[in-house]
Parts: structure tokens; sequence; C-alpha cells
């Protein structure tokens, strides 16, 4: 097997060399053709005028009162609204129209891809469930079913504001201009921009179809971020600790962090203030929404301390196998599936501005899921002899979360090799994190989206391709975002310091918010509680109430 | 030891958040930051989670 399987990797390596050989530029392309000597000069561009709009045909309400089978009789000028009936059709009513053509396109695309995003929450609560032991299902659902709910209160409250409340005017939106203040000192001759000032609840000027849109698409990215942290801590964290520390996390942590990012915070306007890069630049999230998952899951899962019977007492790990790997697979897929809204929908709009590289955005975030996934069952076919399946899908949320930074700035060919390191990496970071830390974490979350959040932050640094346009610049900062492989080492350095300011202050943040919790509160539910399942002492109920769960005798080969 | 590994772990971040204003090279930064990013790692791999794991559930 492990000869086929060789070869196989031969092929594969074979195949990329190929594909990077058929992209790479021509050498020697042959000098364009000579311009012909004498061009006819370009017609001068001729005004429309209100005469040249009210000469355009509608078509006559007869026609349309026989109905219109053939869809050529619908949305035609006939349906421009027109400001003042007594002077009819202007030139300033078409441009009003396209205008709002323009910011209703993009709303409908953030507001659609935001509620994909928000069916995540589906996915994640069934990976988790499913990885849990069947004793927990009740517990470790209703963790991922509340958690949205908890999460949303927080960021409506507070959180929302501290993130996005000094962001400013988006463009795609149409501005959302009373979002405009931003709290920020002064430090190396710069301002240094803390957190959001405007935004509180929703109220005043926020009040404004602009911010709602804002609000409904970084508040599921903010719920997918604690989300992160139910899985690692899952089958012994006690329920209301789970609330409070969601609460805080979406309070405090996430929102402060997410505005230094995309809020127009220090980390943004590393670029304009120091030259370095185009700032920090983190497309749809890989350390905002991933890392901070990751590194809060890392915090808890220290504090808390491993499942009873997770290992031995000679520190060695025993395997606690989920009790529905259906779930846990369809699970994986729900959250692809739901990427295809995290990704590509952080454009914020589909119409200009550089926009229509939605499309490859998506595809990017297709392959490097796919790339990982397939990377890391063959790391552990090579490794162990069978193509875990669990494994299979932590490589395939790991290639995910891994392109989420660098997807609106990279080829594909980049995304499938990010997506294939993923993987490996997502298997690696796992044994690491259990064998050597001697951590217990029951999803894999450190891994998948701490390992791999970071690794994508940094990738943006490394293989971002400077061709991307978004409106002709990111972060203030003209021109494209391009990383180290393409010439410009400043963006990888801004970069690195997203990573430390991952590392060093929001793992310091959520240790001590949840050290302090432990000591107050305590996370962690009783012996006699966690060795019984957590689904009645916890909540009331068991997942499964009408099925006796027994083992089964394992037959011989 | 824990607190001591938290320490370690802010003073990485600052380091490497105030790189941009000690150093004014490229490669100057980066080798603060890099500096300041292994800081943070010892302080959370290297003492905050050996402190907590002498009490670990599993050596009871």
């Amino acid at each position: 097997m492990r000869k086929v399987l060789l070869a196989f990797s031969f092929i594969w390596c074979l195949a990329l060399a190929g594909v990077a050989q058929a992209q790479a530029p021509e050498a020697a392309a042959p000098p364009p053709a000579a311009a012909p000597a004498a061009a006819a000069p370009a017609a001068a561009p001729v005004p429309i005028t209100d005469a040249d709009i009210k000469g355009v045909a509608s078509p006559k309400a007869e026609d349309r009162a026989q109905g219109d089978p053939a869809g050529t009789l619908t949305g035609t000028s006939a349906d421009i609204p027109v400001g003042d009936a007594k002077v009819g059709m202007t030139v300033g009513d078409v441009v009003s129209l396209v205008g709002q053509h323009q910011i209703a396109i993009n709303f409908v695309w953030t507001l659609v891809t935001g509620f994909l995003v928000m069916f995540m929450q589906a996915g994640f609560a069934i990976v988790e469930t499913g990885l849990a032991r069947a004793k927990n299902a009740n517990h470790t659902m209703m963790m991922n079913f509340m958690v949205y709910g908890v999460g949303m209160l927080a960021y409506w409250l507070i959180g929302f504001s501290i993130q996005e409340g000094g962001v400013g005017a988006v463009a795609n939106l149409g501005g959302t201009a009373p979002l405009n203040g931003e709290f920020a000192i002064h430090l190396f001759g710069k301002d240094w921009g803390l957190f959001g000032t405007k935004g509180i609840m929703l109220g005043g000027a926020t009040y404004d179809v602009g911010v709602m849109v804002m609000f409904l698409f970084q508040m599921v990215f903010m719920d997918t971020a604690l989300t992160i942290v139910t899985g690692t801590a899952a089958e012994r964290w006690k329920y209301s600790a789970f609330i409070i520390s969601s609460f805080i996390m979406g309070a405090f942590t996430y929102p402060l962090f997410g505005n230094w990012a995309w809020g127009g915070g220090w980390l943004a306007t590393l670029g304009s203030n120091y030259g370095l890069g185009h700032g920090y630049a983190d497309f749809a999230g890989s350390g905002v929404v991933h890392s901070i998952g990751g590194v809060t899951a890392l915090a808890m899962a220290i504090i808390i301390g491993p499942r009873i019977g997770k290992f031995r007492r000679d520190g060695t790990p025993n395997a606690i196998p989920g009790h529905d790997i259906v779930l846990v697979l369809l699970g994986c897929f729900i959250l692809a599936f739901g990427w295809f809204g995290f990704n590509p929908g952080s454009t914020l709009g589909a119409s200009a501005n550089g926009n229509l590289r939605i499309s490859s955005v998506a595809v990017n975030t297709m392959l490097a899921g796919m790339a990982g996934s397939f990377s890391s069952m063959y790391y552990m076919w090579m490794r162990y002899g069978k193509p875990d399946a669990s494994m299979t899908g932590n490589g395939f949320l790991a290639g995910l979360v891994a392109i989420t930074a660098p997807s609106g700035f990279v080829n594909p060919m980049a995304s499938v090799i990010i997506g294939l390191i993923a993987g490996v990496l997502c298997a690696l970071s796992c044994e690491f994190v259990e064998r050597k830390l001697k951590l217990d974490d029951v999803v894999g979350a450190i891994s998948v989206h701490g390992t791999n959040g970071l690794f994508g932050v940094i990738a943006v640094g490394l293989f971002a391709d400077g061709k991307s346009n978004y409106g002709g610049s990111w972060n203030g900062v003209p021109g494209s975002v391009t990383g180290l492989f393409y010439g410009d080492a400043g963006q990888l350095v801004a970069q690195l310091i997203g990573v430390a300011t991952l590392l060093g202050f929001v793992f310091t943040m959520s240790f001590v918010l949840n050290a302090v919790l432990e000591a107050v509160w305590g996370h962690r539910v009783t012996a006699k509680v966690e060795l019984a399942g957590l689904d009645i002492p916890e909540m009331g109920a068991l997942g499964y109430p009408e099925f006796a769960l027994k083992p089964e005798p394992v037959l011989a080969d | 030891m824990g607190f001591v590994g938290l320490i370690v772990t802010f003073v990485g971040f600052l380091l490497a958040a105030s790189s941009v204003g000690i150093m004014s090279s490229t490669g100057g930064r980066m080798g603060l930051v890099l500096v300041g990013i292994v800081m943070s790692l010892v302080g959370i791999l290297g003492i905050i989670n050996p402190a907590y794991q002498k009490n670990a559930v599993w050596k009871k």
C-alpha cells in the first residue's frame, strides 16, 4: 500500500510542477507588433442629455397587459422611478438609479453571504457534537446553539462598537459614515487606533441601512470565533461558565483585535504609518476570526485541563473517539458551504471597486479546502496505515482556515500550496498538542483554527501576488497587497506583527479573563458529573434518551 | 510560574509591536518581531503550560 501511495505522491508532485511550469511567464515572448502609423483619432465623447433619455422607447401599457412570457417587456426604462413626473425622466434619475443598483447589489451580496456564514454555526454544532461522546451530546449541542445568542447579545451591546465604531465610510456599502469615532493614542509619532466608540446598541445615527449590513456580517463572523472554543473545552465545561466566558469574548476580546485589524486600528495602519506593505492584511479572518478562537481555545485547554481518562498516569494519551463520524463529516461539508460566504463575502460587495474578484476568492477557497483534506488524509494514511476520517475532515477545515486570510490576494496555485501545507500542519499540530503539551482538545480546534489561522496570516505575507485591486488601495495604501515572494518584505513584517499580537496579546487577555473566571466561578464540572456525562446533570435531559448505548464486541480479523 | 509566563508572553507582544518605532529598516523590524514571537511562544508553551501541568488531573 505504501508503494502505491508513494507512487501517487510522485505523480502529484509531477502534476504540480507541470502546472507551475505552465503558469510561469514566457521568457522570450516576441515583441508586440508595431502600432499602425496612422490610427484614426478617437471620437470625442458625446454627453447624454435629458432629451436622449426621453427618446428611449418603453413598452406600451397594452402590450404589458398581455403578459410577458419572453421577459422582454419587464425591467425597461418604464421601471425607472422619475424624480419629477412633470419633467419626466432625466439623466439624473438614471444616474441615481445606477448608484443605488450598485449599492443594492453589494447589500444583497453581503447579506446573503452573511446568512451563509450564520449557517456555519450548524456545521460547527454537529462537528463538535459528533466528536464528543453520546453522553454529552445535548450539552455540546446546547453550547453551540446558545453561543449564537450569547455572542450576539454581547456584540450588540458593546462589541460591535469597539470593533467597528471608528471604521468610517465603507465605499461598497454606500458609506457607513456614522461609524466615525476611533479612540487612539499617539505613539512613535503616529496615531494608534485602539477601539471604536460609535454604534453602541446600534442607536443614534448608527440606525443606518449601511451600518445594519455591516453589523450583521461582522456579527456572524464574531460568533464563528466564539464557537471554536466550545469544541476544545467540550465534555467538561460547566454550562454557566461557558455562558459568561463567551459573553466576555464577544464583548471585548474579539472586538478589540477586530478593531485593530478591520476597524481602522493600529494594525491596519502599519502600512500608511510605517511603510509596512499595506498594513496587517487579513482578507476574511484567518487571524481575526480563527486565530482568536484558536488561541483562546489554547488558553481554555490549559486552564480547564484534560478530560478524565484522556491521559494515562505516565502521560501517554488515550484515544477517546467521537460518537458519530457521519455527523462530523456532514458538518465539515456544511462548513465548507458556509465558507463560500465567509471568504467571497468579505469583499463586502459584488459590484465596482474590483469586487468581481469574488470569483477568484471562491475558487481559492474551494481549492485550498480540497488540498487540505487531501494532504491530511495522505499524511495519516502514510503514518498510521489508514486514512483517518476525523483528521481528513480537520484537514479540510484547516485548508479553509489557512486560505481565509490570503483568499483575496493570492492565485489558485498558491491556494493549493497553502491548502497542502495546512493539511499536514494540522495533523502535526494535533500530535504536538496532545503528546508534547499534554492538552486535551476534543475537536482539534487549537490546531485547525489556531495553528492554521496563524499560518494563513503569514501566508498573506508570502504568497500575495499583487494582482488584486479593491478600489485601488488596501488599508489606505495605494496599490495591491504583495507578499515576500513577489517582492514586498514589509508586508510579511506587518503580518508577523499580527501573529505576535495574537499570541502575545490575545492569548494573554483570554487567559487572564478565563483564569479570573476560574477563580471566582469555576470552569469545570465535578468528576462525578463528568463521568456520568453532562447531559442530565447540566442540561436535565439526554441527547439520545431512547437509545441504550453499549459497546459492541470487537471481532477478530 | 504561571504569572511569569504571562509576563513573558505579553512582553513578547510589546517587543513586536514596538519594533516599528525602535527600528527603521525592514530587516531590523522583522528580527525584532521574530524575537517577540519566540518570547510569546516560550511564555505560553514553555512556562504557563508546564506550570499548569504540575497539577494535571491524570497525575492524581
